[in-house]
C-alpha cells in the first residue's frame, strides 16, 4: 500500500483508538453491567487504556518513521484533516449536550462519564476513518 | 487522459516523460509536497492549490493551462 507517514499515522492512531479505548470501553460496559457505579473502580482500567493508547502510538509512530521519508504534512494531508474533522465534531457535541441533560435529570456521574467518554471515542474514531477514506478514495 | 474525482484534468505524467522520465519523488521534493500528493494530483484524485499548481507548472518551464485544464460540463 502506498502510503505516506501522515496516513500511516493516521492508521497507528485509529488502531491505538480502537484497542485501547475501545478495549475501555468493553471492560466497563461489563462493569456497569455488573453493578459495579462508583467512578474510582474504573480509574485503574482507564489507566491501563491509556498506557495502552500511548505505548501502541509510540511503538507505531517509529517503525512509521523508519519505514518512511521524514516529509512533514503538507497541503492534502492538512485538507483532509480539517474536513475529516468537520465531518465528525458534531458527535462529541451531541455527546457534550447529552450529558448536560443527563446532568438536568440527575443521572448517575459514572454514567455521564462515559457518555463523554463513548462521544469522544465515536468523534474521533470517525475522523480517523474519514481521514483514510479520503486518503484512499481522494478528496 | 481520462481521470476521475475531479474536473481537473492534468499533463502531470507527459510532462515528466518529456523531462527526463522525472520520478514523481523528484517533482514533489521540488514543489514541496510529498510523492503520494503528486501521486494523488496526477491520477486526478486531489485538485492541488493555486500556489502547488503554479509550482508544478514553474517546474515543466509551462503556463498553468499547459499542465491543468478544468473539463466544463456539457450542457
Amino acid at each position: 500500500m502506498d502510503t505516506s507517514f501522515e496516513e500511516k499515522s493516521v492508521w497507528i492512531q485509529l488502531l491505538s483508538l480502537v484497542v485501547g479505548l475501545g478495549g475501555y470501553l468493553v471492560v466497563a460496559g461489563l462493569m456497569l453491567s455488573n453493578g459495579v457505579n462508583a467512578l474510582p473502580a474504573f480509574v485503574p482500567v482507564f489507566a491501563v487504556a491509556i498506557v495502552l493508547i500511548v505505548a501502541i502510538n509510540v511503538a507505531g509512530h517509529v517503525v512509521a518513521a523508519i519505514s518512511s521519508r521524514g516529509d512533514g504534512p503538507d497541503e492534502r494531508d492538512r485538507l483532509i484533516g480539517y474536513r475529516a474533522e468537520s465531518r465528525s465534531s458534531w458527535i462529541l457535541g451531541v455527546g457534550a449536550i447529552g450529558a448536560i441533560i443527563a446532568l438536568i435529570l440527575s443521572v448517575s456521574g459514572v454514567w455521564v462519564a462515559h457518555l463523554l467518554l463513548i462521544s469522544l471515542f465515536g468523534s474521533e474514531a470517525a475522523k480517523e476513518v474519514a481521514q483514510i477514506v479520503y486518503y484512499r478514495r481522494g478528496i | 487522459m481520462a481521470q476521475s474525482g475531479t474536473r481537473i484534468r492534468n499533463e502531470i505524467r507527459t510532462l515528466r516523460f518529456h523531462h527526463g522520465e522525472m520520478t514523481q519523488q523528484q517533482l514533489a521534493d521540488r514543489v514541496g509536497v510529498t510523492r503520494q500528493t503528486v501521486n494523488a494530483i496526477e491520477g486526478g484524485k486531489y485538485s492541488p492549490s493555486l500556489e502547488v499548481a503554479f509550482r508544478i507548472a514553474h517546474v515543466f518551464g509551462k503556463p498553468l493551462e499547459a499542465v491543468f485544464q478544468f473539463v466544463a460540463e456539457s450542457k
